[in-house]
């Protein structure tokens, strides 16, 4: 059990700034995913908390000490990472002892934390076998064994899924999940797979550029992504993002879509201003696919007549891009729902739901 | 399709089946006729060494021996039991395995550290270390004579196995570094940081996790350094003398410094001597050799 903080950390490579003034605090238990596009520093994030990577500037603690040239091996650590990164030589169990034997465990206690740890992850059969010899969730359970028989207070995991196929993915997020259900540890997760960080994270760290950008429960950043990096990054398919002005009117604030400017106005209505709106104001309008339906689902949906150019059948699903005006949106829909391609079907957009950007600076207003 | 495409694809199935052949068998009548030709000294030296002085004197270098006769590597072995003047193999064969098997194991193990610190340890400079020693690669044996003979002098090993152990080490490492370094890029960093998180340490790392899997590069490493070493002249005729000389030597003050009528086959029993032990690493380790060589990343 432990609690991690991280204050104003900054790093680089030669020229490059990777990481600027990071804040982050975990508390005991939680699960945060560091989630962001390649590059954006999250894994030197992760290294520098592993202790791997020095600190340029600013303080990594552990249960409120500060642990910035303390070895990897003594901060109560262990790390899952993305090639696995089993020792080819040594069988499976000799893996998961490895670290155990580096601490002078006793026999008992090795014995003991194997046979304990080597059947919670069904690798129990498995070792006396080489890495060599197993398939990659194998690899993947043996290398998690490795890391859990050390009993750390922090887990750290490096894109630890992204080796496997689609399948054994979801297969082995459920257990990474349930694992972290049953041993209550803290966990910091890397990876840039939204999926992955939806359903694992109790809070969500969006990266992007060596900074972070948003931090919050997974439903906060996907419900009210604070700019619009966030917005666009998390959700498959993506959000819609529209620009448009800012318009002030008898019927209250309502946005117009660059294209169109005389035309339809999209009214506002149930929209709640984080700052204070300003007539002509370039904005961004932004909503996801599932918030465009046929349905009415809320008093301030706005009814639409839009023409869908292109339908994609997902499974369940269907995605169909609609000509919003000059720009094209796509609207998420139960396959029940007759389209047509080239004619025109009423639509309501859950305004509610939506989020407005300043285009400027993509800061949420 | 029609009958006349029908046609055509026939005629091309029979035409390429034939090329095909025909390549094959001039492929292998070309690797038979290079075998042949590497082969062909090989097969005189073998051929003269058990011939008795007359045979060859007969002229033809080609024929089988008469009757086959082993007194000419007995002699190039063991010598003649002269008092004087008798040089033979047998002492300089020995001076050459002391040297040999330390240099070897030296310098690859050196290597293999060198090649290890160089990509899993990054420090500042590194680069321009490892440039320092792919530069030692090109710098050729002549050009160090003199400064390795002064080093030798101040060190007290000159003329001696151990001075040449220490010259072929130091020499040596630019090129057992220059291999174990581009092995060891391909395995993954991330093996050395989860050993890092489990507790080891530089040493530990490098004995528990990376020497086992190097078995290829050090095959390749130990086939490398033996084949230079052993075959080396230059080093060995300028750094000792005597008593302490490499077997190459000995070959050379055997074959060209007789006074008497020229031994061909005892020079040729000498000479296939003295190339023996490289043959049998070729032979044991050769299948490795190239493993090594394109051995591609390790599958953690």
């Amino acid at each position: 059990m432990a609690t991690l903080s991280v204050a104003n950390l900054t790093k680089s490579f030669g020229s490059t700034k990777v990481l600027r003034e990071i804040d982050l605090d975990v508390g005991d238990g939680e699960f945060v995913v560091l989630l962001g596009p390649s590059g954006c520093g999250k894994s030197t994030l992760l290294n520098i908390i592993a202790g791997l990577e020095t600190v340029d500037e600013g303080d990594v603690r552990i249960d409120g000490h500060i642990v910035n040239n303390v070895e990897p091996k003594d901060r109560n650590i262990a790390m899952v990472f993305q090639s696995y990164a089993l020792y080819p030589a040594m069988t499976v169990r000799e893996n998961i002892l490895f670290g155990l034997k580096q601490r002078r465990a006793s026999k008992s206690q090795m014995s003991e934390s194997l046979e304990r740890f080597s059947k919670m992850l069904q690798v129990d059969h498995l070792l006396d076998r080489k890495p060599a010899q197993l398939s990659g969730g194998q690899r993947q359970r043996v290398a998690m064994g490795r890391a859990l028989v050390r009993e750390p207070h922090i887990f750290l995991f490096d894109e630890p899924l992204s080796n496997l196929d689609a399948k054994l993915r979801v297969e082995m997020r459920q257990e990474i999940r349930k694992l972290h259900d049953r041993l209550g540890t803290t966990m910091i997760y890397v990876t840039h797979d939204q999926v992955e960080a939806m359903s694992l994270a109790t809070r969500i760290a969006v990266m992007n550029e060596g900074i972070i950008q948003q931090i919050g429960t997974p439903l906060e950043i996907y419900d009210t992504p604070n700019c619009v990096f966030v917005a666009d990054f998390v959700g498959a398919p993506s959000i819609n993002l529209v620009g448009g002005k800012l318009h002030n009117g008898d019927d209250g604030w309502s946005f117009v879509a660059d294209h169109h400017e005389e035309g339809v106005r999209v009214p506002l209505g149930g929209y709640v201003f984080t700052t204070a709106p300003e007539a002509g104001h370039g904005i961004i309008l932004g909503i996801r696919p599932e918030h465009i339906s046929v349905q009415k689902h809320s008093e301030q949906a706005q009814p639409f007549e839009l023409e869908p150019t292109l339908v994609e059948l997902t499974g369940y699903d269907q995605n169909v891009t609609f000509d919003f005006f000059g720009s094209e949106i796509v609207g998420r829909m139960p396959r029940t729902t007759k389209v047509e391609v080239g004619r025109p079907m009423p639509l309501f957009l859950d305004i509610n739901e939506a989020s407005l950007f300043d285009r400027a600076t993509g800061k949420r207003i | 399709m029609t009958a006349a495409d029908l046609g055509r694809l026939g005629a091309l199935e029979r035409s390429t089946a034939l090329k095909r052949t025909l390549l094959r068998w001039l492929l292998f009548l070309v690797l038979g006729v290079f075998a042949l030709y590497y082969l062909a000294p090989m097969y005189v030296m073998v051929v003269t060494s058990l011939k008795s002085m007359a045979e060859i004197r007969q002229g033809n270098l080609l024929t089988l021996p008469a009757e086959i006769n082993f007194e000419a590597w007995w002699i190039a072995w063991n010598g003649r039991g002269y008092e004087a003047g008798d040089v033979f193999l047998r002492p300089y064969f020995w001076n050459s395995v002391k040297m040999v098997v330390p240099a070897v194991i030296a310098s690859t193990f050196l290597g293999a550290l060198n090649g290890y610190a160089l990509t899993k340890w990054r420090f500042k400079g590194d680069n321009v270390v490892f440039l320092l020693f792919l530069f030692g690669c090109f710098i050729p044996y002549q050009a160090i004579l003199l400064p390795m003979a002064r080093t030798l002098g101040v060190l007290g090993i000159s003329n001696s196995v151990n001075g040449l152990i220490l010259v072929h080490t130091v020499y040596g490492l630019s090129f057992t570094t220059l291999f174990f370094r581009n092995f060891f890029v391909s395995v993954p960093n991330e093996i050395v940081k989860a050993a890092r998180i489990d507790g080891a340490g530089f040493f530990k790392i490098f004995f528990k996790v990376l020497l086992p899997i190097s078995g290829p590069i050090i095959v390749v490493t130990v086939i490398w350094q033996f084949t230079n070493i052993w075959n080396d002249f230059l080093f060995g005729s300028s750094f000792s003398f005597g008593d302490s000389a490499p077997v190459q030597v000995a070959l050379n003050n055997m074959v060209l410094t007789s006074t008497s009528v020229k031994q061909y086959n005892v020079d040729m029993a000498a000479a296939f001597i003295a190339g023996l032990p490289t043959l049998l690493v070729y032979i044991l380790a050769g299948k490795y050799f190239i493993r090594g060589l394109t051995a591609g990343s390790v599958k953690g």
